[in-house]
């Protein structure tokens, strides 16, 4: 949104649109100005990570003493919009599985699970198909190409995330890739192929995301998560055993008396009205957290994004990890004012497209992980070498150049991006993008293990809201891959789970140890979450609760 | 293009029964953001155009036939009525098993079976009318209906299943979901690429093993 | 005063018993002396009772005021309306006052093209219909119609899809093309481009079955049947919480209360009068405080509805208007033709809506939704469908809004 990105620290006054304009035209093709700086000094200035002020350490809950962006802290540590007396007389539905949260990592556990034999309810805050997945550009990672293995996507993924990934988790992601690949196409997705003609036995157009050593980048088009998610809502829609409750957010969770979760208090926007939807097995699905707009950072989220799932998860007793990363895609849209955040896909990069200053060079770079890139074009925003344009700053995005390199490359394979400068109001083979880095995905979130079990019996996560599998900082595609494997892996182990004896005596019985442990901490039990939408969506959670008109 | 934001006067418009002021440039969906209105559905990718959430019927003003849009892509324009709509579900589940559709030779049989009112299509046009991407989505239904799977499922492309073409038509078509049903056949039936079903192959064969403690799966040692 | 429902008229398709009762006078009149239909018409005051009341007069000397030769005639049976069931009585029972009726038009306007447009829905209207159009064929009056134009007259049943939308004009003329009725943009309006971009006369059949009437027995005599300014007879369908519905043919320009109290035997179970759906339903609710109004055209107007179809569907306390008017809505989503995005969808919008709040699941911000489609939707489409969809709509929101607030959600 337009006013969240003008707190973000460190940027001076840019170089003029006009002089910027005409230096780039000047210098094409941008020479190279080296970076001078090490990688981790480089993140250490200037990563939105490392703001001072922006992290504090948590002080109540399982992740005590962690760093944790402060505006995610207060949500991390809020009290319950509930009392155990809005319980009362809600309707309860009963489920085998309950999956939360409606985007590629939900349907596709839903999906499981029910495959797997479970009654599944599926509750989503808007649709069954919203989510950040829709949005995803890129593509997806998979190890196919001979040349590759999946021992190299497994150290390119580690290395991209600074080692501090669960090595465990990154094994079962890359070994299951192609697996995942193959189950996509069985559920009706398709993929961009080397040569469009070779359907059976061709080989799948591969490109080289950032930070890899091999080209395992797949796609389709540059809307690869619209594409995946059109064939997972019809799969959805059309599988036995799942039943849809769009509308219906979830504001807490349900537990027995001996800590186990067991379902969710749902709210019915719709009727207004409380829904417990019980279940043996419990996904956590909701996805990401970019709508809270951390560190003041516009973003490329979905609406939805607000932490919802990661709020339920910690209250109830989950453990988080890597609290403190966050990814921020280098290149949002930066101008005009109403489309800020827009992503601009890596898929341009990946294709060739260079980085440009006010000055008219190149700075890093282009398929360097994305945290170098991103710290690397907040340097130059910082030390005045940034673009101005009414009121906003920014970086090129070469397109001009792409095209004139690679002629008809625009309208063949970059159809998203082309379709966003026509909205945007100008001609991308003549006139460079304006970025700059746009909060774009939670590296870290909930543990859980191989299969996408948490800590906590009868809670189970998958996608974007868990950890463990990007450390510090996730390569372009393996979040579209995280969802699909881990989706599968957390609806098979659900299904199992809901096998067994069931929760009782399922209430909020979670809520009076959590509600000690805030005054303990000295915190007040005023702040209340889960949020549930951007403060600019104008209405609150409480609000959402009156009945009155 | 200017170097300074417009000025302008506010433009009037009504939303949903609400008469709201838009500063020149905002779509239509900032448009009731910005006048503090409540947003909990009809809402998603908030501008990229690829969620199909934010329907509206849009009329301008002169204009006699409204038009339908996405309220987060269409710039707000002095003396626009708009009306949010509802996401139209398909009139009724529209059941097939892509794994069971193992005979491509009963690929036209299976749409008429599935979409048995495709064939009906009375050529009204409302589809192509309704959708706010502009594809040809009457065409898609007639070539659906005639088997001709590829070249339906090539003009569904840009789908985003916003659903108003399930709403625009008379003979309860659901359009998009006959447009989904051809795009997933299209793969699931025919896409068979060599490099994945050969390095499946080597995964179950073991002959891609994963060691977690190889040199490269740790940082590099420090001088 | 029983004109088109008298008893003995009522032969079905029996020419010979039709011509027995003074049937072929009319037509006789208007071959002897041709000029003289169009002004009697006038004279006779007599208006299309299809819905929208033009005056048939003006709508003759436009047709037959085109180039021809080939003019085309159709009488409008198609009659889908909720609460309209006027026109198939006439179809079923007393077809050749319709048939005589369009002759006399085929001589005032040079058309030998007559169809007689009938929805398939009504088989027994259908079969007489045929019956009476192939009794015609071999007719001396058919000759000298024939002979009057200068061309053959072709005379013949087509049977319309059965779609509501193939009542709009020029949705039947799309119907008697052959293809589905839809709807088209006016102008150019039928009467210069109709069937085959030809000339074209649409009427409901009631109106041309009071034409033989008046050509018969004169302008004064018909104008003496209506009170007030009014003029002829109207065949009010009457329907809804009242003890006799039916077809009642009474003056126009019966006030409502007499249709209901004395006529339609006054309302159901002693429930008290709550409002009125007029003509079909797509007009203003009329309510206690319209209980006087003359049912004519101009009397209706000036309250601020219309006649239509002289349909009066009744309804009474412990009747939910917001339960009609999501029925009614719902109707037009139906069946409107898909050509226009804003009908077809607007009108399933405001279904929907209505049903959330029929259902208990109303969300603040309905009422100005609806509102809002009301003020937006009229004229945007192809056809008068929508405009009548939201025509009711904004009425019963205006007059009967606290039912509509009723089903809000409250603390």
């Amino acid at each position: 949104m337009s006013d969240a990105g003008m707190t973000d620290g460190g940027m001076s006054g840019g170089i003029g649109f006009a002089a910027a304009l005409a230096a780039w035209d000047a210098a094409a093709p941008a020479p190279a100005r080296a970076c001078g700086l090490e990688v981790a000094d480089l993140l250490r200035g200037f990563h939105p990570d490392h703001r001072p002020g922006g992290m504090v350490s948590l002080v109540a809950g399982p992740n005590e003493g962690a760093p944790c962006p402060a505006q995610l802290a207060v949500l991390l540590q809020s009290d319950s919009l509930l009392e155990d007396v809005d319980l009362a007389g809600a309707t309860i539905l009963d489920a085998d599985v309950l999956v939360l949260g409606g985007g590629g990592a939900g349907c596709v556990a839903a999906l499981a699970a029910a495959r797997a034999g479970a009654r599944v309810l599926m509750a989503t805050k808007l649709r069954m198909g919203d989510g950040n997945t829709v949005m995803a550009e890129g593509g997806i990672q998979a190890a196919i190409g001979a040349e590759d293995s999946l021992q190299r996507h497994f150290e390119d993924t580690l290395r991209a995330g600074h080692f501090a990934a669960d090595k465990a988790l990154v094994a079962a992601l890359v070994g299951d890739g192609p697996d995942a690949i193959r189950w996509l196409i069985r559920e009706g997705m398709s993929f961009d192929l080397a040569d469009e003609r070779q359907r059976m036995g061709g080989a799948l157009l591969r490109k080289k995301p950032g930070g890899a050593t091999a080209a395992r980048l797949l796609s389709y088009r540059d809307f690869t998560g619209l594409e995946l998610m059109r064939a997972l809502r019809e799969a959805v829609l059309l599988q036995p055993g799942i039943t849809v409750l769009d509308g219906h957010p979830a504001l807490e969770l349900l537990t027995d008396d001996r800590g186990r979760c067991g379902g969710a208090a749902l709210q019915d926007l719709g009727q207004r009205r409380l829904v417990l939807a019980r279940a043996g097995a419990t996904i956590m699905a909701t996805g990401g957290a970019g709508r809270l707009h951390l560190a003041g950072f516009p973003t490329s989220n979905h609406y939805g994004a607000t932490a919802d799932g990661l709020v339920l998860a910690y209250r109830a007793g989950a453990r988080l990890r890597e609290m403190d990363s966050f990814q921020f895609h280098p290149t949002g849209i930066a101008w005009p004012p109403h489309l800020e955040g827009t992503l601009v896909s890596e898929a341009a990069r990946s294709a060739g497209a260079r980085l440009v200053n006010g000055q008219g060079e190149r700075f890093v770079e282009e398929l360097a992980p994305r945290d170098v890139v991103a710290s690397a074009m907040l340097r130059e925003l910082a030390e005045g070498r940034g673009i101005g344009r009414d009121g906003k700053l920014g970086l090129f995005l070469d397109t001009p150049s792409l095209e004139r390199e690679q002629p008809g490359i625009l309208a063949q394979r970059l159809q998203t991006l082309s379709h966003l400068a026509h909205r945007a109001g100008f001609d991308p083979a003549r006139e460079p993008f304006l970025v700059r880095p746009t909060l774009h995905y939670q590296n870290g979130g909930m543990a859980i293990d191989t299969d996408g079990r948490s800590a906590l019996p009868g809670l189970l996560a998958a996608g974007e809201v868990t950890g463990g599998l990007h450390g510090r900082n996730r390569m372009m595609g393996n979040a579209l891959l995280e969802l699909v494997v881990f989706g599968r892996r957390a609806g098979a182990s659900a299904a199992a789970d809901a096998r067994q004896e069931r929760p009782r005596n399922l209430g909020l019985n979670h809520l009076a140890g959590w509600r000690r442990g805030l005054v303990a901490a000295g915190l007040g039990l005023e702040a209340k979450g889960p949020l549930l939408f951007p403060p600019y969506g104008n209405v609150t959670p409480q609000d959402l609760r009156r009945r009155a008109a | 293009m200017s170097e300074t934001e417009p000025a302008g006067t506010p433009l009037r418009l009504v939303f949903n029964g609400h008469a709201l002021q838009a500063r020149p440039g905002v779509s239509l969906l900032q448009a009731w953001i910005a006048a503090g209105l409540p947003l909990t559905e009809n809402v998603g990718c908030m501008g990229q155009g690829v969620c199909g959430a934010c329907r509206v019927l849009v009329r301008r003003p002169g204009e006699r036939i409204a038009g339908t849009a996405l309220a987060c892509e269409m710039p707000a324009e002095e003396g626009m009525q708009i009306s949010f709509i509802d996401h139209f579900p398909a009139r009724r589940p529209h059941a097939y098993d892509l794994s069971a559709l193992t005979d491509s030779w009963s690929i036209p049989d299976q749409i008429d079976a599935v979409f048995p009112e495709a064939k009906h299509c009375r050529h009204c046009s409302g589809c192509d009318r309704a959708c706010p991407k502009g594809i040809p989505v009457q065409r898609m239904v007639n070539l659906a209906a005639e088997g001709q799977v590829f070249a339906a499922a090539a003009l569904f492309d840009a789908c985003v299943m916003c659903n108003l073409c399930v709403a625009a038509c008379p003979e309860h078509i659901d359009p998009a979901h006959l447009g989904q049903f051809t795009r997933r056949m299209h793969a699931a039936l025919t896409l068979r690429p060599a490099d994945l079903m050969q390095r499946l192959r080597q995964i179950e064969a073991g002959e891609q093993p994963i060691d977690l403690d190889a040199p490269g799966a740790s940082p590099p040692v420090q001088r | 005063m029983k004109v088109l429902t008298d008893p003995a008229l009522c032969v079905g398709a029996d020419l010979t018993a039709w011509m027995a009762r003074g049937g072929g006078e009319g037509l006789a009149r208007a071959l002897a002396e041709p000029a003289s239909i169009i002004p009697m018409l006038e004279a006779a005051g007599l208006r299309g009772l299809g819905g929208a009341g033009f005056p048939t007069h003006r709508k003759w000397a436009a047709v037959a005021a085109q180039p021809g030769p080939e003019r085309w005639i159709i009488c409008n049976g198609n009659e889908d309306e909720p609460g309209t069931f006027k026109d198939r009585f006439l179809l079923a029972e007393t077809p050749h006052q319709v048939i005589e009726g369009a002759l006399i038009a085929a001589v005032a306007t040079g058309a030998a093209q007559v169809v007689l447009y009938v929805n398939p829905r009504e088989a027994a209207g259908v079969l007489a219909c045929r019956a009476a159009v192939a009794a015609w064929q071999a007719h001396p009056l058919a000759a000298a119609v024939s002979a009057a134009i200068g061309q053959a007259l072709c005379l013949r049943v087509v049977e319309s899809s059965g779609h509501y939308i193939g009542g709009e004009e020029t949705g039947a003329v799309s119907s008697v093309m052959g293809g589905f009725p839809f709807p088209r943009l006016k102008p150019p309006f039928p009467f210069e481009q109709g069937v085959n971009d030809r000339p074209t006369l649409i009427n409901n059949v009631e109106t041309l079955a009071h034409v033989a009437h008046i050509l018969r027995h004169g302008a004064d005599w018909y104008r003496a049947l209506g009170l007030g300014d009014a003029a002829g007879t109207k065949l009010y369908s009457l329907s809804g919480d009242v003890l006799r519905p039916g077809l009642h043919e009474l003056p126009m320009g019966t006030p409502l209360r007499e249709l209901v109290f004395v006529h339609g035997g006054g309302m159901l179970a002693g429930k008290a009068f709550k409002a009125v759906f007029t003509g079909g339903p797509s007009n203003t609710l009329l309510t206690g405080a319209d209980l006087d109004v003359a049912l004519d055209f101009e009397s209706v107007r000036a309250r601020g509805s219309r006649l239509g179809t002289g349909a009066m569907i009744v309804v009474g306390e412990g009747t939910s208007i917001l339960r009609k008017t999501a029925e009614y809505v719902a109707f037009f989503a139906a069946n409107s033709c898909g050509q226009c995005p804003p009908c077809k969808i607007g009108t399933h919008q405001v279904s929907r809506i209505l049903e959330r709040l029929d259902t208990g699941a109303g969300r603040a911000g309905d009422l100005e939704a609806l509102e809002n489609l009301s003020h937006m939707l009229p004229g945007s489409g192809r056809c008068g469908l929508v405009d009548g969809a939201a025509t009711v709509l904004a009425s019963s929101l205006e007059t009967f809004r606290a039912e509509y607030e009723a089903a809000l959600p409250r603390d």
